[in-house]
């Protein structure tokens, strides 16, 4: 057996290449939305993954034609299929690769491990070859890696093909986790070499057929795992969510990726679950006291090599502490959809935004005006293309639209000038919808409610036919003042009846970081037993100098 | 004709040959393309001798409106249009990045072709 192993892998023919090519294809094909996934640079046919997968396409079926070939027939065809269905950068270097590795082969009729070396040193050098300036961290230092591990191999005595590729593969895994120490962007947007892991897929799919392990197996774990990195994926807060937990392990078993999907989706929210080498990261948010219930489960799975658990509650409330324009990141932004951005003055309100849908949340408001480079950071860091700024608050607008024009991504600004109107407009959000779309659908949305505030007077005045005393409680609707006393039950119920209230079917009362949740449900109270038709509903603003922001519909 | 954008201090203009620089580095590093290329022979000796960082690239701009004309020099072997085609996106993408204005066009001119070796 083991002599007719080492017998079959002794040299790479013709039939050998062909095998390889097509379960390169393949594999590549069921893991391109991974290498999709990696992409740095909004361009917009920088799908690497796809790139790739159409350049092996052309290869393959360049091959269909010659149904038997020597090895050097085979290798040929696959350079031209390759060079003629290039697409994208990395299309074209991997066309490169496949041209230095056909040339080195020339017209022989088998090659062995040596010839494999030479081949793919041959590569390495055209494809280096194709650029003034090669750029390390990508996926030519992943061909350069992968050359020199072929030639140490030979030099270790290695002889069969098969250890060969295995030494291939593995020098090519090690050399894309290696790729965000080269090339600092992708160490900043947390991701490895695109390009690079398409040619791993590629070197491993021919490993897989070797092996004979299935290569169209759809990988629920969209997300490798360098870009889930330990550090970065506890930085996600989610407010309402009580407890993080992630949990790394190696499987006893083939994973049921759906069926552990499944599981997890009982037990909470936020589940993002990424694969390396057989280990899996799961991550999940759990309500409080349920924090050991994922673990529990992961046990009966398979050896759990590390856990983190984290208090989301403590998370948010250190946020707040240091409340200074902080935003808060969430998980709705989708390459290739609409991304709201929305300022939002008090926490209670960010997690409005966000349970809304907002995939980003700057605080600011009144009083704290977020910077032009706080929108413009939050714009940069989506990985949507096509974002709405919900500014919220007028004084905010120039500097959103100051934003919207210094970034090279597709930003509109919704004319929101208040919560509530932003409120109205993220009701009328639908991601499936273009940028056009949406903005007119929320614009459209803001008229849907009114602005009701109340908060304190900061100096005297006389305005709008009102006359207020510093220190007076004040009220204002659609950023008048209408009304003003001493005291904030009444100013609320005065300034409900100056709107109309009779006339509306809904008063959402965010209450302010200044009142008690006690306080503003009795001053609600007072509210339903003045207007018992009306709803009225009590959210935690938490913004700072409002007693109260209405919604008034 | 100097591209710029007017700030309530003032106003900031970029030169035809800041962009020039920019769009000459993204093109140098984009694959395939392996020199620069004079528009005509009499800039193509100057510039041999200065080593000129905006060699190859012509910048218009108008108001608003930014136009780059890039010469290059391609790998033979590599599918041009497509080698092409990546560089007026890394080009368009890099530029507008750093000045943040939008790129109303990028023109590729491939002037030759490089033979490193024999297939």
């Amino acid at each position: 057996m083991q002599q007719r192993l080492s017998a079959r892998y002794a040299s790479l023919d013709g039939n050998a290449l062909r095998q390889g090519v097509e379960a390169a294809y393949t594999w590549l094909k069921t893991n391109h939305k991974v290498v999709n996934n990696l992409n740095v640079f909004p361009v917009p046919d920088g799908d690497t993954g796809t790139n790739m997968m159409l350049t092996m396409q052309a290869a393959w079926e360049e091959i269909q034609a010659h149904e038997e070939g020597s090895l050097g027939t085979i290798a040929k065809a696959v350079a031209h299929g390759a060079l003629m269905g290039a697409r994208g950068n990395s299309g074209v270097i991997l066309s490169q690769l496949w041209r230095g590795f056909a040339r080195a082969i020339d017209d022989k009729d088998e090659i062995g491990v040596d010839g494999v070396v030479e081949a793919l040193a041959e590569a390495r050098d055209t494809a280096y070859k194709g650029v003034v300036r090669p750029v390390e961290g990508t996926i030519l230092t992943v061909s350069k890696d992968v050359s020199q591990a072929a030639s140490d191999a030979l030099t270790a005595g290695v002889t069969s093909t098969l250890e060969l590729l295995e030494r291939v593969v593995d020098a090519a895994e090690a050399s894309v986790a290696n790729t965000p120490e080269l090339l600092p962007i992708l160490k900043q947007a947390g991701v490895v070499d695109s390009g690079g892991m398409g040619l791993f897929f590629i070197l491993e799919g021919m490993l897989r057929s070797a092996y004979g392990l299935p290569l169209d197996q759809t990988e629920q774990a969209t997300h490798p795992l360098p870009s889930l990195d330990f550090e970065s994926a506890q930085d996600s807060v989610e407010p309402g969510q009580d407890w993080e937990v992630i949990v790394d392990f190696r499987p006893n078993s083939e994973m049921d990726v759906s069926d552990f999907y499944q599981h997890l989706e009982a037990m909470g929210t936020s589940i993002q679950v990424g694969e390396w080498d057989g280990l899996y990261r799961m991550h999940i948010h759990v309500p409080d006291d349920t924090q050991y219930v994922p673990i529990d489960y992961i046990r009966g799975l398979g050896t759990i090599s590390k856990v983190a658990i984290e208090n989301l509650m403590e998370q948010v409330e250190h946020e707040v502490g240091s409340s200074d324009g902080i935003e808060i990141h969430t998980e709705n932004a989708v390459p290739g959809s609409v991304a709201v951005v929305a300022v939002a003055p008090g926490p209670g309100l960010a997690r409005v935004f966000t349970s809304l849908g907002a995939a980003a949340v700057i605080e600011g408001g009144q009083t704290m005006n977020p910077s032009t480079k706080q929108i413009l950071s939050a714009i940069d860091r989506l990985a949507s293309e096509d974002i709405l700024i919900l500014p919220n608050n007028k004084n905010i607008f120039m500097a959103a639209n100051q934003a919207a024009e210094l970034t090279v991504k597709h930003v509109e600004v919704v004319p929101a000038r208040s919560v509530p109107q932003g409120v109205s407009a993220m009701l009328r959000l639908d991601r499936e919808n273009d940028l056009e779309t949406n903005l007119g659908q929320m614009s459209d949305a803001l008229g849907d409610s009114r602005t009701g505030e109340i908060t304190v007077a900061t100096r005297s005045v006389e305005l709008d036919g009102v006359n207020a005393e510093e220190g007076q409680v004040i009220g204002l609707l659609e950023g008048e003042l209408v009304v003003c006393g001493n005291e904030l039950g009444p100013m609320l119920l005065a300034l409900l009846e100056t709107a109309d209230v009779e006339q509306a079917e809904l008063v959402t009362l965010y209450h302010g970081k200044d009142l008690s949740p006690q306080e503003a449900n009795a001053l609600a109270d007072l509210v339903r037993e003045r207007w018992p038709e009306l709803e009225v509903e009590l959210v935690d603003g938490g913004q700072p100098h409002y007693w109260f922001i209405l919604s008034i519909e | 004709m100097t591209a710029g954008q007017a700030t309530n201090l003032g106003t900031i203009s970029i030169s035809p040959r800041a962009i020039a620089t920019i769009a000459c580095q993204a093109a140098t590093q984009s694959y395939g393309v392996v020199g620069m290329a004079a528009k005509n022979l009499i800039n193509g000796l100057a510039n041999a001798l200065a080593a000129d960082p905006t060699h190859g690239v012509v910048v218009r701009s108008e108001r608003d409106r930014i136009e780059i004309d890039i010469y290059i020099v391609v790998e033979y072997g590599t599918r041009i249009a497509t080698v092409a085609h990546s560089v007026a996106n890394a080009v368009k993408y890099q530029v507008e990045r750093a000045i943040g204005m939008s790129v109303a066009s990028v023109d590729v001119h491939v002037q030759d072709l490089r033979i490193s070796d024999t297939d």
